[in-house]
């Protein structure tokens, strides 16, 4: 049988978002695969260069539609280290909250969205809903529902509102619950293991030589996690596991993904005590005054030369849920940073797409890249 | 320091595979007969404070949904009688979205300068609200807004001052000033006495006071100037870099003082 190239996408409900996987396919058997993205190119970097530090912030929120605030705590976390400021420690702890707030809904957006291509809809409803909470906790003490703004450089906007550490342990007593359900749901259902074991195996040494991170290289067998292996913010002072797997397939990243999210909630537990109990400061003492919580840009530039804040360079890498975001940025003296730079790891994971794609059928496709968590957001930037 | 994830085995069994997600869902089905999830809107609005006890609720119970709280950021209010124009909410819009237009002042029958939003290009991320001094540039819960024309997007000063008065919530989160702050220094010798810093501060906060006219000596020229100086009184300075910005020479910068 002759062999022919098909365009999955840009519109198509397999892709989760505005990119175009082009299969070339022999009968029912996949035997290329070239992942085509940049559609939803915003040109991030060189807007970010326009921009005071602080302002980049609000296109961290768009850079990533399900992950805002892990990307915002990536963009800070650099921009810090160009400024040489110091956040206070309650801030940290907030910022690690956050993140794993985050981590939570990504992961439960993932599921939903995941167990939807493969045709079950009551567990993207469940996923969805759950998710509705965490969004519920950000609005809580961020004022929005997804493109938050809460991180600034040296520390967060405010403080957690009064009771919000008895409402979020009430969630998470809510969420654990529902890992079994979900669970019950996928792994008790032998239809849902017939789709998924065995598909989309990317093994360990593949995945390091292709830039593969996160939770897909952690069901490849290894176990590497930034929050262990260069912990940033509170991570180092919080007790928790690296979820792992070792069958390196659909099902393998399934399991990672819901450890995460269980330890997720064990993490934010130690963090909640640890915020009664601490309270404090949540923006460094002295930062610029263009960096202060009420700023203003001036009239003119001139005044730059009068005073410029020393130069520096940051970098930043963090466990962002989907895998090792890194960011660079360039600080040379004035309001604005000179050069941002982003690595987003949907874009290698993605790029990875002919090497576990090919091999199985055109309807594995759904499944395996459902299993990948694909935003497209961040990948194009 | 890994945690290997628990497979768990799906039941040999057929009837099961179907039985238990089906359990699950019945279960949830039931759970949502008595406490749905979701709200029938536009007849139940979140922002209707019996939603914010039930959001999150008890461990055990339904779910309920979410709820608007104070601190969403959703439309701006602003009060007209309090802006000071600043000017500050316009030069921390990261979208260039906010415009100061001239309103008449409702007391001193004067013009002044006021926000004006183009809604089409805001972002809510709530910058401008935090970077006034005053407190009269807020964001509310209000959340609705569709229009036919984009020119309906741009809400003019006296169309925020009536989001003002229909005294929806407004966001509780003043922020803090942070303490040492930069403050407005002169570069005295370049300075003229032009006066054009104390005209155009908004607060009133500098005052022109007299300094000695040094005698020239002989063949000397002394420059040509008013001899008077700005003097900033800094608590009352809301640091809108105004007077910086209408400098003619150039010499009011942002510096400590030593």
């Amino acid at each position: 049988m002759s062999e022919m190239w098909i365009n999955m996408g840009p519109q198509h409900p397999m892709t989760h978002g505005l990119w175009n996987l082009r299969v070339k396919i022999d009968g029912e058997l996949i035997v290329d695969a070239d992942p085509e993205m940049g559609y939803l190119h915003r040109g991030i970097e060189k807007i970010s260069e326009d921009r005071h530090y602080n302002e980049v912030v609000t296109l961290m929120d768009r850079c990533c539609y399900v992950a805002g605030m892990s990307w915002e705590h990536l963009y800070i976390l650099a921009s810090e280290q160009a400024l040489s400021i110091a956040p206070p420690e309650r801030a940290e702890y907030i910022r690690t909250m956050a993140d794993e707030f985050q981590r939570l809904g990504s992961h439960l957006m993932w599921y939903a969205a995941f167990v939807q291509d493969l045709g079950l809809m009551s567990p993207f409803l469940y996923g969805m809903r759950d998710r509705d909470l965490i969004l519920d906790l950000f609005q809580s003490f961020t004022g929005a529902r997804m493109t938050y703004e809460y991180m600034r450089v040296g520390g967060v906007r405010n403080d957690l509102p009064p009771g919000f550490t008895d409402r979020a342990r009430k969630v998470m007593d809510w969420l654990v619950d529902r890992f079994r359900e979900y669970d019950a749901l996928c792994l008790g259902s032998d239809i849902f293991r017939k789709r998924c074991d065995g598909l989309g195996v990317l093994s360990q040494a593949q995945c390091v030589e292709l830039g593969v991170t996160g939770p897909m290289l952690r069901s490849a067998g290894s176990s590497r996690d930034l929050r262990k292996d260069r912990p940033y913010s509170a991570y180092d002072r919080l007790e928790f596991d690296v979820a792992r797997a070792d069958a390196g397939d659909v099902t393998a990243r399934y399991l990672v993904r819901m450890e995460e999210m269980r330890q997720s909630v064990r993490i934010v537990r130690q963090i909640l005590d640890w915020l009664d109990t601490h309270p404090g400061p949540v923006m460094a003492e002295r930062v610029p005054r263009w960096l202060g919580a009420p700023y203003a840009p001036i009239g003119r530039e001139d005044y730059l030369l009068k005073r410029r804040y020393p130069k520096g360079v940051g970098f930043s890498a963090i466990e962002e849920p989907h895998g090792e975001a890194q960011a660079y940025v360039v600080n040379e003296g004035g309001e604005h940073p000179y050069r941002v730079k982003f690595r987003s790891p949907v874009f290698a994971n993605l790029s990875a797409a002919k090497h576990y794609l090919v091999g199985y059928h055109v309807a594995d496709i759904p499944p395996i890249m459902g299993s990948v968590d694909i935003c497209v957001g961040e990948c194009d930037r | 320091m890994s945690a290997a994830a628990p497979k768990e085995k799906p039941s040999t069994n057929p009837i099961l595979w179907v039985a238990r997600p089906m359990a699950t869902a019945a279960r949830q089905f039931a759970k949502s007969l008595i406490r749905p999830s979701t709200i029938v809107y536009p007849f139940e609005r979140l922002e209707d404070p019996k939603f914010r006890e039930e959001v999150a609720v008890a461990a055990g119970k339904p779910l309920g949904v979410g709820a608007v709280w104070d601190n969403y950021r959703g439309v701006h209010a602003l009060n007209i009688a309090t802006c000071i124009s600043c000017n500050l909410c316009a030069f921390s819009c990261p979208d260039v979205c906010i415009q100061m237009v001239a309103v008449p002042d409702a007391q001193t029958k004067r013009l002044k300068k006021c926000p004006e939003i183009d809604y089409g290009k805001c972002s809510y991320c709530g910058f401008c609200s935090d970077a006034c001094p005053e407190g009269c540039l807020t964001m509310t819960t209000r959340y609705e807004l569709s229009a036919t024309k984009r020119a309906d997007m741009i809400y003019s000063p006296e169309k925020l001052y009536e989001v003002f008065q229909r005294k929806l919530p407004m966001n509780p989160i003043r922020l803090e000033r942070p303490k040492n702050e930069d403050a407005i220094l002169l570069d005295a010798p370049l300075c003229i006495g032009c006066n054009a810093c104390a005209r155009d501060c908004p607060t009133q906060c500098i005052t022109m006071l007299d300094i000695p006219k040094p005698t020239p000596k002989p063949g000397e020229k002394l420059p040509r100037r008013i001899w008077k100086e700005p003097v900033v009184n800094d608590s009352d300075c809301v640091r809108c870099g105004t007077c910086i910005s209408v400098c003619p020479k150039e010499c009011l910068f942002w510096g400590t003082h030593t």
